[in-house]
């Protein structure tokens, strides 16, 4: 499986990364996942949220999860995601995946999964900046 | 032999500890829950979120009872909010 891990204080480069997916004549399912920061938290606005990562060890537990993926989704023909740390204003995505496959029911499966891993293991945290 | 080892508080840890990193001399044979126990200690407001509290050494998660080497480098955090 191809994989690609960014950690970035920069925006996220979605027209680059959209551009560079690589091409396969096997691939029937190309799955994107976007987290966008809300407007809001817990009832109240919010300008953004500032995240903070323990680069590290995020590195190294991500990259245990794509190994993951590779044994229980075995199709899968690429995990690629973009973490953004710093401030991040709302309306802005702060993650992004692509999971890519030949039929679409392991690339959602395989997305979701990560997803949730992530949530669960990577030592990413963030708080909100309120408004002005 | 006493070892040493590095603590590193993240989030908000930081705010209970007022800094974001810390040093501590331990027993040979020290673990994680000895770390833990001198950190609460020092740290009364940590220990009231040690039900939460996330532990590794280096770049990995360990239990409790994982025992300590000689500059290990301890991180103590709260619930990861990646996303």
């Amino acid at each position: 499986m191809h994989r690609h891990l960014e950690l970035t204080a920069a925006p996220i480069p979605l027209g680059d990364l959209a551009a560079s997916r690589v091409e396969s004549s096997t691939s029937g399912a190309v799955i994107t996942f976007l987290g966008v920061v809300r407007g809001s938290e817990a009832g109240q606005p919010i300008a953004a949220l500032d995240y903070e990562a323990f680069e590290p060890m995020a590195r190294h537990q991500f990259e245990k999860l794509f190994q993951t993926m590779e044994t229980r989704w075995p199709s899968l023909e690429s995990t690629r995601l973009v973490h953004r740390y710093g401030i991040v204003p709302a309306g802005q995505p702060s993650l992004w995946v692509e999971v890519t496959a030949p039929h679409r029911g392991d690339a959602f499966a395989a997305c979701q999964w990560l997803i949730d891993e992530m949530k669960r293991v990577v030592p990413i945290w963030k708080r909100t900046v309120p408004t002005p | 032999m006493p070892i040493r080892v590095r603590i590193r508080y993240w989030s908000w840890f930081k705010d209970l500890t007022h800094t974001p990193e810390s040093e501590c001399t331990l027993p040979d044979g020290a673990t994680v829950a000895d770390v833990l126990h001198r950190v609460h200690q020092e740290h009364p407001r940590l220990a009231e979120a040690r039900k939460s509290t996330l532990v590794a050494v280096g770049v990995e998660y360990q239990p409790p009872d994982h025992i300590l080497h000689e500059g290990d480098e301890v991180s103590l955090f709260p619930p990861v909010q990646g996303g």
